[in-house]
């Protein structure tokens, strides 16, 4: 236990020090950074556009002192326009620390330094991990592989302009799922076969929904809609649609495939048709919520620009056709992976687990 | 988009039977409720608190729809509620502090033509954003980790509180890695396009790590990370509670 505790003092200790290192960090910033002493404001009026929404326009004028460049500890004042609901403005506010840019003579905001509450958060979560009996080791070293791997994904879109997109996609997800499967399993068969389940459905349903949405020509589906607009549409699409369900495949797979060879261990003459019968029912149980965590997901991510959209006076129906229609069709192949994981994988672990668990 | 959704429909039925009417049922609930949620805050309800309303009816849905076992799904009811209560706590300050709400300079072509003054607060959008996120996880990761745990309890009605812990961190540590790749793919999925924008608006290492965008979706997966990990201790409490109850009532008879 003290031991325990050691350790849990020098994870804290460590966090705070990272987290207090990165609220002094401004000299290593080109831009000059500030912290806000003084706000004051300068102007209020209220308007109401022509959708009968109501907004207050206010005008602050914030003092603040250089924490980095020459003109450290001198002060600088600048004025700051902002609507009260902050959509793409911000109401700045006294102790925050803000990025500004030189344009002439005058300083202009740019950001608020955001990278204090971000490596605190992540500290929050690590601390976190120590407070408990988790493997943290390995979920750790998932995380980082997982990460890399992505970043080397990033670059390599970036240098080829998104020219080998799908290609890479699947590459790239090949081996994250790997990983996460050895890191988590280890080098087992059930590994191998939680990972051939997760490969095979994935494909199915890609082909399957590739398919079935070109039967009808992409009616209804506004691929040029994703975020961004980044192209090729397709692409993009369909790299998110892989990226998205793969971690819940491959959830669902090891629940199946555990249960089964647990089954198998305790009533060795079980039939192979039993087991995968028993698999349909673990998985049946498995769906519903599978989808919830993708569905609210989907509509999280979007729910700021369907609310611009509704406030700006469009119907809901319009709204939901131009904001979610991509990111709910996206579900729905990713639904339809989801349901057939359940056979692929009861059918392969049942073959599996008859031979080679004695 | 018709054809695909009846492909869901026929394949869901094919595989779960019945059950898939149940399924089907509970999916068309949260999609209706998350429409009046929409709806209502469009309209000026205060985000936040329409978020917590709707939050417990999807909550509920989502539980105790598809789970068969009354025990297991009050608990896991239970542990939901509380872990939306400590995402509340956390998200507030830092949304706060981070302000990583609304959209930014990158969202500039997708906001062409629109006003901007929609009287909507996006600070409270924000927070809004990161509970609906959380929300099909933690109700996955609860009623997982409550079954579990219970399954134990039941084939070994004598544990002792730390046992109970510990068989509640190692029914955990599964659940919890699982939960992590679920939520760091799907980072993947919503910020690589995001990343290539930046890499475009040629953005130093600093600007990426202070840009709004970013910062939001990293807090977004960090926040569901911490709501996964105190789900395991939670649960593991109400669970010992339950099991002692019913030792002192045996031992009272």
């Amino acid at each position: 236990m003290k031991k325990n505790l050691r350790i849990l003092l020098l994870v804290g200790l460590i966090v705070a020090f990272v987290t207090g290192l990165t609220y002094f960090d401004s000299f290593m910033y080109h831009d000059p950074v500030i912290k806000v002493q003084q706000v004051k404001q300068l102007d209020k009026s209220t308007s109401t556009d022509e959708y009968k929404n109501t907004d207050t326009q206010i005008t602050q004028r914030v003092i603040g002192r250089f924490l980095n460049t020459k003109d450290k500890g001198k002060t600088v004042s600048f004025k700051n326009t902002y609507y009260q609901s902050q959509l793409t403005d911000t109401k700045y506010t006294v102790g925050q620390q803000v990025i500004l840019t030189k344009s002439g003579h005058a300083y202009t905001p740019k950001n608020v330094k955001r990278d204090t509450t971000l490596v605190f958060t992540i500290g929050l979560v690590v601390f976190l991990m120590y407070c408990m009996k988790f493997d943290r080791r390995k979920l750790f070293i998932s995380i980082l592989l997982n990460v890399i791997i992505f970043y080397g994904f990033l670059n390599i879109i970036i240098k080829t302009h998104n020219s080998v997109l799908l290609p890479l996609t699947v590459i790239t997800a090949l081996l994250i799922s790997a990983v996460a499967l050895l890191v988590i399993l280890g080098p087992t068969y059930q590994a191998l076969m939680a990972y051939s389940s997760t490969v095979i459905a994935t494909t199915v349903a890609l082909g399957l929904s590739v398919f079935v949405l070109s039967m009808s020509g992409y009616g209804g589906v506004h691929v040029e809609l994703n975020d961004f607009e980044l192209q090729p549409y397709k692409g993009v699409f369909f790299a998110q649609v892989i990226f998205s369900v793969l971690g819940v495949i491959l959830d669902e797979t090891m629940d199946i495939s555990s249960s089964l060879i647990e089954m198998k261990k305790e009533l060795a003459d079980v039939e192979e048709a039993t087991l995968f019968k028993s698999g349909i029912n673990i998985g049946r149980e498995l769906i519903g919520p599978l989808i919830n965590i993708l569905l609210f997901i989907v509509i999280a991510e979007n729910l700021n620009i369907v609310l611009l959209y509704l406030s700006n006076g469009n119907s809901i129906g319009y709204t939901v056709e131009m904001t979610l229609s991509l990111g709910l069709t996206q579900l729905l192949i990713s639904a339809i992976g989801i349901i057939l994981t359940v056979p692929v994988t009861s059918f392969i672990a049942s073959k599996v687990i008859t031979k080679r668990v004695k | 988009m018709l054809y695909l959704f009846l492909t869901f429909v026929v394949l869901l039925l094919m595989v779960t039977g019945t059950r898939g009417f149940t399924l089907l049922f509970g999916l068309g609930i949260n999609i209706f409720s998350i429409i009046a949620l929409l709806i209502l805050i469009a309209d000026g309800f205060n985000a936040l608190i329409t978020t917590c309303i709707i939050s417990v009816v999807i909550l509920v849905v989502a539980i105790y729809m598809n789970v068969d076992n009354p025990n297991t799904a009050s608990t896991a009811f239970k542990t939901s509620l509380l872990i939306m209560v400590v995402i509340l706590l956390i998200t507030i300050p830092l949304e706060y502090w981070a302000s990583a709400q609304g959209m930014a300079a990158e969202n500039q072509d997708e906001l062409e033509g629109f006003s901007l003054a929609a009287g909507i607060s996006y600070p409270k959008l924000a927070i809004s954003i990161i509970v609906i996120n959380s929300l099909g996880v933690i109700s996955e990761t609860s009623v997982a980790i409550t079954s579990g745990l219970n399954e134990i309890v039941d084939n070994k009605p004598t544990m002792t509180p730390s046992e109970i812990f510990d068989d509640g961190f190692s029914v955990g540590n599964k659940i919890l890695n699982t939960q992590t790749n679920t939520l760091l793919f799907n980072f993947f999925a919503s910020t690589f396009p995001l990343f290539f924008v930046i890499h475009s608006l040629g953005y130093k290492f600093t600007e990426v790590l202070n840009d709004k965008l970013v910062v939001a979706e990293i807090l977004t997966t960090l926040i569901c990370t911490i709501g996964v990990i105190l789900t395991v201790p939670i649960t593991s409490y109400l669970v010992y509670q339950k099991a002692n109850k019913k030792i002192k009532k045996q031992t009272s008879e």
